[in-house]
């Protein structure tokens, strides 16, 4: 408490002395809090500006991620004049001033979004001269604009497609990375799944090498461990429970299921949501196959497909036996698949969780020890093979189509794709049409992919990704150091960086930036609806967050 | 008194809220018979239908294979297994198995869409079943009891009725969670509002007739009032109104599937087989295709034979 | 007249409460919250918790019943959870493209359907009466998400390189970039001064078009609109067909064209004289009864063609717990709905003076 009101206390005299301003660099800028005092939660502990182009973060835990994290599109550094103008939220939700390649020339709401380039970039120059974004839902559609060339590019090439869009010289198709995880949730407090051996049989009785060939698109690949292969901690070495319908039957009929007189030997429910995802493009469709190959081995499941929101309520709640979820990488560390789900603050949608996994996970997650984390990743998932709370089943892939007369398309493995790098080489502008509009550009305050891909030309993070490792890179940083148990992050600024509003780049920037995340009593913690929902799922929460009883 | 149409069939509420009292033929149900035998369009909804109860009865003869049965997997057969084409032996067709091809799980279409004809059915039959039985219930203590009970009702009708039907429905089954018989409930909830004001129009204007007063002063009670001279009287629109409301049903319950609240995985449903195909329109048009055709020759079906039925029984309705 | 007016308009109001009450209570039982649908799937239970502290969605409903109503009569339909916009202002935004497709779909269906049942009822009973009807039987008899995907796959695919290609999505070619007439008139300089009425008239692509008089901007928003608004006008186009006819064949066998055709008139001018007065029944007619196969038309015909209608909003919103977004537009929608119904029974009295405005 006491460390609260001084925290007020230092924070009314910053907003007294300077008139409501915020600091600019120069000025003393340093937060900090007590780690765990007063309810905080959070895993900052604190963010201090040592010199104009130099800007600290201490954790209160160890954590080898955080580089990593603070690449991701959620954590865009604003311009301090225009958060002080705008005050957090309006115009700098909709009309966003950032570092990026491209600045917002127009957005038609509803219709689409034209981009236009930054002549003052502090990088290589935009190729093309315009970005126009587009929006439909529907795969198809997508496709039938891209083949009458009303557009460059497209997201999401729908699982049926492939074959069309690598038939058709007109076009490319640029296969996206495997960065996700779809698997059957198995909870182990719902019977008979309390039984590990019933678990480890529909593990067998599983033909996942089936679901991939059938129901997902090319590239993509059956899943043996819960994380993408391209994941530090993925192994061959943990070898997966092979597809055999005698042995499954065999466990079963030992586990004391036998089959009663039409052949099932027990009843559950099958729960999913209609929601199409890179990581189960077909949920119905794999669905039913599942149920198919289940029943082979006399398990009936009944399909009850759910709401979005009321499933994930339910699957957090443990209230679910069978069902099918996946997980697409945030950023790439084995903490964001693992921890997530199997780890000691993990939901209980497996049920009761595992001290076998808990352990090595939290030795993985707290050392900075490439060959210990190594062992300790490859322990956990040999647990997870073995005590079955999920079975992994594949790896989906989604793919870009692009009008072959585009140079230079890709897809980013990890973070947005960058318009900046492609040019059209017979007009002016790319094109191109994703799943939906974003909803607006301050990404902070944003959780999906269509928001984060409009934002991702505009704004920059503190640091990137390398678009086909998803190795971390500098942006706006041009060199970041460590400290040895990952606790203390220092980050060096580059020189000359101009906002779109010609501004330039200082400490005070990324300091302003933060804290009107950090802080859920800073009055510029606003944004589109103030929820910042992925920095306090990244650190764990907020500085001076309301009391919640 | 608005007028409100569902799913394509029209409602002329104004037209039968003012509905006449009719003199009794003789024979109503022989020479009603005859009269309809010789509409054409009601001959060849009549025809449409029962060749689909049919089809719904014999789906397991009529059918090649097992609807709910992926191919994958299975010897004998061909790939590609999901979306393979359709071949139809007319059209010099090599291999004649899946005469429609097979769907998204390897499964026949064919099979799929016999046995749709079962869904669809039942679907169309108990939603608009439901609904008249509760409408007309609703219409009846409505229309007989009059006064702040017939005005609370029918407040409560027209908030129902101002709501576009398909939205509510989406509302009702999003509620209680997606599903056929959820999807069912909530088109028969939808259209009660139509079947109640049908009931209550007849029964106004039948109430204050000689022959009701008269049997009133006879000291009939109310159950025989009711169900002697109100309900036979209500028939005729109801029974038209039903007609065209199974086809409405069948379409809001493809609507309902399009949008994945309807009939859930495996229930080979016409609506569902095409949402979950509707992606694949451009590469695998047969999917998207036969079912909705399917659909379009149920409704069909029962349209023409509504207007005809509508035709014959109530000549001053025709057209409206 | 006036009497009867405002006794239609009083009775509307418990009409609108009740629509407003049950609006209300079947969005607040749809299971599950709107924290996860608007924060995404990341938002753990703290998170969720604090929004629906900050939203006041823990409070007990019928308190946020009376807030809400409260601040409806005020004319505040609220901010949208998911889009932390007002929704007035996603209204001016989304309105007018559902309003132009639908009167486009009216437009096609009049334009279409008031001949087709001249023809029918001058010729009946022939083969072209006949083609007619099974038209127009065939007509309402089909999903109208089906033929939306069956017309963009014809027009967009089949026909992709002849001169009759349509677009098959979209309201504009990219990059289209319409100037709102506000600022081609110099009104106003930046359009995010403008005010709602004014942004909601510049979204009719059509109306701006006109006023900007820019005849590229007209063809391209004409010619994205063609396939959806046969789309959803099919279903009219066939009841304005079947009510022309047989209104007509009504009036044909009135005593007084006996007359008219006893005096030597034509049989064509006869259909035609009487064809005008007796089609515009069943336009006004079709207009009161399409509005709600309109809209359910509009929600599925503007994800096919991936317009941002309201429709579609409003299906995202009920599948995203937008309470206030789903409440403002279905009140919109409602209190239309009774205006329109308004309208129709005023114009059904000069028309049709067998009925009664009683």
């Amino acid at each position: 408490m006491f460390q609260r009101k001084l925290l007020l206390v230092f924070t009314l005299l910053t907003v007294l002395a300077m008139g409501m301003a915020l600091p600019v660099a120069g000025q003393d800028m340093a937060t900090s809090v007590e780690c765990g005092a007063d309810g905080y939660v959070g895993n900052l502990q604190s963010i201090e500006v040592l010199d104009d182009m130099t800007v600290k973060f201490t954790l209160c835990n160890p954590d080898p991620a955080f580089g990593s994290k603070a690449a991701f599109n959620a954590f865009p550094i604003q311009s301090s004049e225009y958060l002080e103008s705008t005050g957090g939220g309006g115009d700098l939700v909709r009309s966003p001033i950032g570092t990026g390649p491209y600045r917002l020339q127009n957005w038609d709401l509803g219709n689409e979004m034209v981009l236009t380039r930054f002549d003052d970039y502090w990088g290589e120059p935009a190729r093309e001269e315009t970005v126009i974004l587009r929006w439909n839902s529907e795969a198809a559609a997508r496709l039938v604009e891209l083949q009458a060339g009303n557009i460059d590019g497209m997201a999401g090439v729908g699982t049926g497609d492939f074959e069309v869009v690598e038939a058709d010289p007109n076009l490319t198709l640029i296969p996206g990375a495997i960065t996700n995880v779809f698997y059957l949730g198995l909870n182990n407090t719902k019977p008979p799944l309390d039984n590990v051996m019933v678990r480890q049989a529909i593990a067998h009785a599983l033909d996942r090498q089936r679901i991939v060939d059938n129901f997902y698109p090319e590239g993509s690949v059956v899943a043996t461990q819960f994380m993408p292969p391209v994941l530090f901690g993925y192994t061959d070495e943990v070898e997966p429970l092979e597809f055999n319908v005698e042995l499954a039957n065999q466990m079963l009929d030992e586990a004391g299921f036998p089959r009663g007189d039409n052949g099932v030997r027990f009843e559950l429910p099958l729960n999913y949501r209609d929601v199409v995802r890179v990581y189960l493009p077909t949920p119905g469709i794999v669905g039913a196959d599942i149920q198919a190959q289940l029943a082979e081995v006399g398990i009936q499941l009944n399909i009850e497909q759910m709401e979005s929101g009321a499933f994930l309520d339910a699957s957090d709640a443990g209230e679910l036996s069978v069902y099918l979820l996946g997980w697409g990488m945030d950023y790439p560390d084995a903490t964001n698949f693992l921890d997530f789900h199997f780890g000691g603050g993990a939901s209980d949608q497996f049920g009761t969780k595992f001290d076998e996994i808990i352990g090595p996970l939290n030795v993985g997650a707290q050392s900075g020890d490439v060959d210990v984390r190594y062992q300790a990743y490859i322990e956990a998932n040999t647990a997870l093979r073995d005590l079955v709370p999920m079975v992994p089943v594949a790896h989906g892939t989604s793919g870009d189509a692009w009008n072959a007369r585009v140079d230079g398309a890709y897809a980013a493995a990890v973070g947005t794709t960058k318009f900046a790098l492609m040019e059209d080489t017979e007009d002016d502008n790319i094109i191109y049409m994703q799943n939906a509009e974003p909803i607006s550009l301050y990404c902070a305050d944003e959780t999906d992919g269509e928001t984060f891909r409009a934002c991702g030309q505009i704004s920059e993070s503190l640091l990137d990704y390398e678009p086909e490792t998803g190795e971390v890179v500098p942006a706006l940083a041009t060199s970041w150091e460590v400290n040895d148990d990952a606790t203390e992050w220092t980050f060096t600024l580059r020189e000359g960086v101009m906002f779109h509003d010609g501004t330039t780049l200082d400490a005070g920037d990324v300091y302003n930036s933060y804290m009107a995340w950090w802080d859920a009593s800073s009055p510029y913690h606003v944004g589109r609806d103030g929820n910042f929902t992925y920095f306090s799922a990244f650190f764990g929460g907020f500085l001076n967050a309301p009391a919640t009883e | 008194m608005e007028l409100e149409q569902r799913a394509g069939v029209p409602v002329a509420l104004r037209a039968t809220d003012t509905v006449q009292l009719k003199e009794k033929p003789d024979n109503p149900w022989r020479s009603t018979l005859r009269t309809l035998l010789r509409n054409r369009s009601a001959v060849l909804g009549m025809s449409i239908i029962a060749g689909l109860i049919l089809i719904a009865i014999f789906a397991p003869v009529i059918a090649t294979h097992d609807p709910l049965l992926s191919m994958i997997g299975i010897p004998g057969e061909v790939p590609p297994f999901p979306r393979k084409p359709p071949c139809i032996p007319l059209f010099g067709c090599e291999e004649p198995q899946h005469i429609l091809g097979l769907d998204l799980n390897g499964r026949d279409l064919f099979s799929r869409i016999v046995y749709g004809a079962r869904v669809s059915l039942f679907v169309g039959m108990t939603a608009v079943t439901f609904a008249i039985t509760v409408g007309t219930v609703i219409g009846l203590v409505s229309g007989y009891a009059g006064g702040w009970v017939d005005n609370i009702i029918m407040r409560f009708m027209d908030v129902m009725l101002a709501f576009p039907g398909l939205l509510l429905a989406i509302t009702i089954v999003t509620i209680r969670g997606p599903g056929l018989e959820n999807a069912l409930l909530a088109i028969a909830i939808v259209s009660i509002p139509v079947y109640a004001r049908l009931t209550r129009a007849s029964v106004l204007s039948v109430k204050e007739a000689e022959f009701i007063t008269a049997e009133r002063a006879l000291g009939a009670n109310h159950t025989r009032i009711i169900f002697r001279h109100i309900l036979p009287n209500s028939f005729t629109p109801i029974i038209v109104q039903g007609a065209l409301g199974v086809g409405g049903a069948v379409l809001e319950a493809a609507a309902l599937a399009f949008l994945g609240l309807g009939a859930q995985p495996p229930t080979p449903e016409w609506g569902q087989i095409l949402s979950e195909s509707r992606n694949y329109v451009f590469t695998a048009p047969h999917m998207v295709f036969f079912p909705g055709i399917a659909i379009m020759i149920t409704v069909l079906g029962f349209n023409l034979f509504g207007d005809g039925l509508r035709d014959v029984l109530d000549p001053q309705l025709r057209g409206r | 007249m006036s009497n009867f007016l405002v006794r239609r308009l009083v009775s509307s109001i418990p009409v609108l409460f009740g629509i407003l009450l049950v609006t209300f209570v079947l969005n607040r039982s749809i299971p599950g919250d709107p924290c996860r649908a608007v924060l995404g799937e990341r938002a753990t239970a703290a998170i969720c918790d604090a929004y629906m502290e900050r939203y006041g969605l823990n409070e007990p409903i019928p308190v946020q019943f009376v807030y809400y109503l409260r601040n409806v009569l005020q004319g505040d339909l609220g901010t949208s959870l998911r889009f932390g916009r007002t929704v007035t202002e996603l209204l001016a935004e989304r309105l007018p493209v559902t309003i132009e497709l639908a009167i486009c779909a009216l437009f096609v269906a009049v334009i279409a359907g008031i001949p087709l049942g001249i023809l029918s009822a001058y010729r009946r009973n022939s083969a072209v009466d006949v083609s007619t009807m099974l038209f127009a039987n065939v007509g309402v008899s089909m999903p109208v998400f089906w033929l939306g995907l069956m017309l963009a796959y014809f027009f967009g695919v089949i026909l992709k390189d002849t001169v009759f290609a349509l677009p098959p999505s979209g309201r504009l070619t990219a990059g289209a970039n319409p100037t709102p007439f506000f600022i081609a008139w110099g009104v106003i300089d930046d359009p995010r001064q403008a005010s709602n009425l004014l942004l909601f008239l510049s979204r009719f692509n059509i109306l701006n078009a006109i006023l900007t008089l820019n005849v590229n901007l007209f063809l391209d928003a004409a010619r994205h609109l063609l396939l959806p608004a046969v789309a959803v006008g099919t279903i009219p186009l066939a009841i304005v067909a079947r009510m022309t006819r047989s209104s007509l064949l009504d009036a044909l066998g009135q005593d007084y064209t006996r007359t008219a055709r006893a005096k030597g008139l034509r049989e064509l001018a006869v259909v035609v004289r009487h064809a005008v007065r007796n089609s515009l029944l069943p336009v006004v007619t079709i207009i009161g009864l399409s509005f709600g196969g309109l809209v359910s038309g509009a929600v599925l015909t503007e994800t096919i063609f991936g317009f941002s209608g309201i429709g579609r909003t409003l299906v995202d919103g009920i599948t995203a717990r937008d309470y206030t977004l789903v409440q403002g537009v279905t009140l919109v929608t409602a209190v239309t709905f009774v205006v329109i119904n308004l309208i129709v029974d005023i114009l059904y009295g000069y028309l049709d003076p067998r009925i009664r405005l009683s």
